[in-house]
């Protein structure tokens, strides 16, 4: 069986129970709660001066991506692959769609 | 919003408005089952078969694909636009940008509505007003025009006998833009008679008689019995006093029982921590190994020292200069052996405060009071103090050198609110009197009964005693 199978059944089932929805609102929730999503903001525009403004959007996620990325916070990383763990453990247990 | 030019033609020309908002309202939206389903089966990127990384579809023909592959689609097949699943944005290969036009924007909004929370928080949506808010907004008829002139929120308070001390202090407060918004809303539940709640609302009835704290001045005395009596007080003791009562008041309401002292729990979750507390970093390296041994410790305050510096014999002139001698490493001496534990032995060291973290409300304290050998003495040296004041580099991370971690944007930047100057030769014998900022832009003094219009100039001139600086852009921690 190709790892594509294993994936796709693997995407459906998640799919299927919500996990992936939970878990992003999840991830969206605490990294505005602990601020990164402001310091994005303020990164955003301290790069922008630095670069002499941004061409277009492409430019600007290009560069400002890798240190959003670093400013994740640990605790939140932990957390998200604590719920993706509970989670997938517990697949079957889970309410399906309606 | 008229989008570009290209845009204007796809949307006249070939029915661009329907296009978007079929494809809005099925794949960013996706309202019912069955748009939830097609979602579903079509969210990858048909070069690369990833899904979930800020897919795009083309408006003109069934193409899907992440940000990277939709760019080389729309180039090659010169399709111009396409949109992306998260959001709904628009992007115009033409132009090289998204673009923004004001009819997407209002079938998007009109879109969104029918989404679930979770959808309309990604996009931003404000909530629903509740009917019970809008009845409320209704029926008050009141409106007040907030101007130079009114003066809400300013209120003299009577001397009860050497209490400007007091007075003073409850100015500062009171005008502490943070906790006054926070006594203001129905955060603190400790019932109706709370004496502090009351005592902020106090200040903004509008009316301009004096006040009278009688009952404040009994709490004070009750809760910290070393400050009773009717003689005048240093006006920095009463005021860490205030913020101990405060803050045992506050955290008892918030857990039901008292708190441990500030000093013992770092930082509880009552208002008087969350905005006065911060963290002081003391590091004392060994000079033998050069080991440091780190010790952090909560501060409400900062006491600042005026004596002529021990290296040099030169006097501080300003607060920075205050701040970089309180920050600055401290050599100490043959007579002051720290334990090491790498060397197990007593050997010379450098100690060192930094900042660790700030609070949202910096108190400064200048030691302007000496007791030496039994004698009162008060030091009057000038010190200049900034309106904005910038603490990154009294920070931990400026005056290490191991910036091992990313640089967080964080603003340092603080703004005077309140000064307290003691006015006279020595701690018995003078007044104090205020002054605080006031809407943000004024300054009054308030000297007991009297609050008269100042000029920012006069109180940066002023001979300070406490300085009290608000934290300018609010972060979360």
């Amino acid at each position: 069986m190709s790892q594509k199978y294993y994936e796709d059944t693997v995407n459906s089932k998640l799919e299927n129970k919500h996990a992936v929805e939970r878990v992003s609102e999840l991830v969206r929730v605490r990294l505005v709660e602990c601020g990164w999503r402001d310091q994005v903001r303020l990164a955003c525009r301290k790069l922008s001066e630095e670069n002499d403004g941004f061409n277009n959007f492409d430019e600007l996620i290009a560069v400002v991506t890798p240190t959003a990325r670093a400013m994740v916070p640990d605790s939140v990383k932990r957390e998200l692959l604590h719920e993706l763990e509970l989670i997938l453990s517990n697949i079957d247990k889970l309410p399906s769609k309606k | 919003m008229n989008g570009c030019s290209h845009l204007q033609h796809f949307i006249q020309e070939e029915e661009g408005l329907k296009t978007y908002e079929l494809l809005h309202g099925v794949f960013v939206i996706s309202g019912s089952d069955e748009r939830r389903q097609a979602k579903v089966l079509n969210a990858f990127c048909h070069v690369c078969d990833k899904t979930g990384i800020f897919l795009h579809v083309c408006m003109h023909c069934t193409f899907f694909a992440c940000s990277q592959h939709i760019r080389e689609h729309t180039k090659t097949r010169k399709h111009s636009f396409a949109m992306d699943i998260t959001y709904g944005q628009v992007h115009c290969s033409q132009c090289g940008d998204y673009v923004y036009e004001e009819q997407l924007d209002n079938i998007a909004r009109s879109n969104a509505l029918l989404g679930d929370d979770v959808k309309k928080s990604v996009l931003e949506l404000v909530w629903p007003r509740l009917h019970v808010e809008d009845k409320d907004w209704c029926n008050k008829t009141e409106k007040m025009v907030i101007d130079r002139t009114t003066h809400i929120g300013l209120r003299g308070l009577l001397n009860l006998g050497s209490t400007c001390f007091m007075n003073c202090v409850v100015q500062a407060l009171t005008h502490t833009p943070v906790l006054r918004d926070y006594f203001f809303t129905e955060h603190h539940q400790c019932g109706t008679k709370c004496l502090i709640t009351s005592l902020f609302r106090d200040f903004y009835t509008g009316e301009k008689t004096p006040l009278v704290l009688n009952e404040f001045l009994h709490l004070i005395w009750t809760q910290a019995r070393h400050l009773a009596g009717y003689e005048q007080q240093d006006a920095h003791e009463f005021f860490i006093a205030t913020l101990d009562v405060l803050h045992r008041h506050c955290s008892i309401t918030l857990s039901g029982q008292p708190s441990a002292s500030a000093n013992k729990v770092y930082r509880c979750s009552c208002i008087i921590d969350q905005v006065f507390t911060g963290s002081l970093q003391s590091d004392v390296v060994c000079q033998k190994c050069h080991g440091v041994s780190t010790t952090i410790d909560p501060m409400w305050d900062y006491s600042l020292d005026l004596t002529p510096c021990a290296t040099d014999g030169s006097l501080p002139t300003s607060l920075e200069d205050c701040l970089e001698r309180f920050t600055g490493a401290e050599i100490l001496g043959s007579n002051c052996k720290i334990f090491c534990e790498n060397c197990q032995s007593y050997q010379e060291s450098t100690k060192q405060f930094t900042m660790r973290t700030l609070p949202v409300v910096l108190c400064f304290h200048l030691k302007r009071f000496q007791h030496l050998n039994d004698l009162e003495k008060k030091v009057s040296t000038r010190i200049r103090f900034p309106e904005i004041l910038d603490m990154t580099p009294f920070m931990t991370n400026q005056k290490n050198d191991n910036v091992l971690h990313v640089q967080l944007p964080y603003d340092n930047k603080y703004i005077l609110y309140a000064v307290i100057n003691h006015v006279g030769t020595s701690i018995n014998a003078g007044h104090y009197i205020s002054h605080i900022r006031y809407q943000d832009r004024y300054w009054y003094k308030c000297d007991d009964l009297v609050v008269s219009e100042a000029g920012i100039e006069e109180v940066l001139q002023t001979e300070a005693y406490l300085l009290f600086y608000h934290k300018y852009c609010l972060e979360y921690r």
